[in-house]
């Protein structure tokens, strides 16, 4: 394992603590409620869901992260305006974790960041994300909006390679006029989370777990990524989860400890339902990267899982 | 004339492979529907970008096909059949985007003008984005699986250039940012361990 000459910046989202070197603090996990299919939403325009389920699976997430120690953010995923503010409005009342604000729409996200700041909201929220897509209009209703934490995407649809996706985030890529980490400045965002963007396999994954180390070697901000999407787009793997769901769930859990390995600080872990598993291969991974850097001068902090769960 | 490029389809993904002398290729966006087997190629794409790439390479390495058919639902905010049915319109701009298309990120990036341009002249576009009722589903693939003739050339092959040899290899030890041990230091733009001399941290 290995430390960063760059100081490593720690954010601090609604008490969760985020970055620094690596086996410094406990990965923050962040699994997703409301997502594409989940079974727990009865409409997803309206946003309408069996709020005894739903409270279920926070309170699986919970207990995880309890258990571990690894900080949790609940990562809020909507497809209406009308029904990611019903999402927010349940999370924030059942859970004090911070959350994440995701829609494919920007008008959607744009509608939400303008939302949570409405009701008082907008320091548990981070914002999913600032990427090449952004138009002016979501441009200008996140610089309008008390939101200070914001994912940046490093995903760049022209030249995925690593040099593409860092120019994304530095100066735009030839693509934009500015680079998306002045475009955060710009619309007030103090705690930037970088994410290199998981391409699907064989289209540049792998190319994400090496800008996570470039990003905090550059930069120093904290960065992860939404691993699973990895083996959740390979479609052979896909295949086999048709006779063997178990080989699928191998595959998309024990992709955190990659992440983790190239120094990942969080990870959006996907269903939040794998909550009891994601946790602890977490822990597992955290623990030995916290034994690896020690006589690197990294301590872990008090409740990393180094100093709680061995 | 060879009218099916070895290996076909060329590029894996979320498809099924039915008749591949059949003229129709259907395309289902976000929802998955049971395949008929008697479209050449069935299967989904929920990506503007990536997704929209793929169906291009395994229709234009198929000179049978003729009609692409694009029903189911569409993945909100990618909006991936509206952006395939813009760039058989319209192509790419000089950034590679595709034009007049409203998806998030609707960028072609693996693929040359030149395969968009055999793309539009080789097949005819059915629209039918929303339509998810199998039955009228099979009965489009039953109108067109055997309309019209081949296409009268070569199947074109595009694939993504990601088996290329990357031109930015670094060669050589250069100044480490990230600490491994005592002698040694990465390097993470290009992604070297090296020695670290005289270096101290």
């Amino acid at each position: 394992m290995f430390r960063f000459q760059k100081e490593q910046e720690i954010v601090n989202i609604a008490g969760v603590k985020v970055g620094g070197q690596p086996g410094e603090l406990p990965t923050v996990l962040a699994g997703t409620i409301f997502y594409n299919k989940h079974e727990i939403v009865e409409d997803a325009a309206k946003g309408l869901f069996d709020k005894q389920k739903a409270e279920k699976v926070l309170n699986l997430q919970e207990n995880a992260s309890d258990e571990t120690k690894n900080p949790q953010m609940v990562h809020i995923y909507g497809t209406t305006p009308e029904s990611i503010c019903r999402y927010i409005d349940f999370v924030a009342e059942v859970s004090d974790a911070p959350f994440l604000i995701d829609s494919s729409e920007g008008q959607v996200r744009a509608h939400a960041a303008r939302y949570v700041s409405e009701i008082g909201l907008s320091d548990r929220a981070v914002y999913n994300s600032i990427n090449m897509s952004i138009s002016e209009s979501e441009l200008k209703a996140l610089a309008e909006s008390e939101l200070d934490s914001s994912i940046i995407l490093g995903f760049n649809a022209m030249d995925s390679s690593l040099q593409g996706r860092m120019a994304m985030l530095e100066e735009g890529a030839n693509l934009l006029d500015r680079g998306l980490l002045s475009i955060a400045e710009e619309c007030g965002i103090v705690n930037k989370l970088i994410d290199p963007s998981i391409t699907p396999l064989g289209d540049g994954a792998g190319v994400a777990l090496r800008m996570t180390l470039t990003a905090k070697a550059k930069w120093g901000h904290p960065t992860g990524s939404g691993i699973h999407n990895a083996p959740s787009a390979w479609s052979w793997l896909q295949k086999k989860k048709e006779k063997d769901p178990l080989l699928y769930k191998i595959c998309d859990i024990g992709s955190t400890c990659l992440q983790q390995a190239a120094a990942g600080d969080f990870i959006l872990y996907g269903p939040i339902e794998n909550a009891p598993y994601i946790f602890p291969m977490a822990a597992m991974g955290d623990i030995m990267i916290a034994e690896a850097v020690r006589d690197l001068g990294i301590e872990p902090s008090t409740k990393h899982p180094f100093n709680v769960l061995v | 004339m060879k009218r099916l490029a070895e290996n076909w389809p060329l590029l894996k993904g979320d498809y099924t492979i039915g008749e591949p002398t059949s003229r129709l290729a259907v395309v289902t966006l976000a929802s998955e529907l049971k395949a008929s087997p008697e479209a050449a190629i069935w299967g989904s794409a929920k990506t503007e970008n990536l997704g929209v790439e793929k169906l291009v390479v395994n229709v234009i390495s198929n000179s049978n096909i003729r009609y692409v058919l694009v029903c189911g639902t569409e993945s909100r905010g990618h909006l991936a059949g509206h952006s395939l049915l813009a760039l058989h319109a319209n192509g790419i701009d000089a950034k590679g985007r595709i034009i007049a298309s409203e998806g998030a990120i609707p960028f072609i990036e693996n693929i040359s003008n030149e395969a968009i341009k055999r793309f539009q002249r080789q097949v005819s576009m059915l629209d039918r984005i929303g339509l998810i009722e199998p039955e009228k589903i099979q009965k489009i693939v039953e109108k067109y699986k055997a309309l019209g003739e081949p296409y009268p050339e070569e199947p074109m092959l595009a694939c993504p250039p990601k088996k290329r040899p990357n031109p930015s290899l670094i060669e050589g030890p250069v100044q480490g940012d990230i600490l491994i041990s005592k002698d040694f230091v990465m390097d993470a733009a290009s992604g070297l361990i090296c020695s670290t001399c005289e270096k101290e941290y």
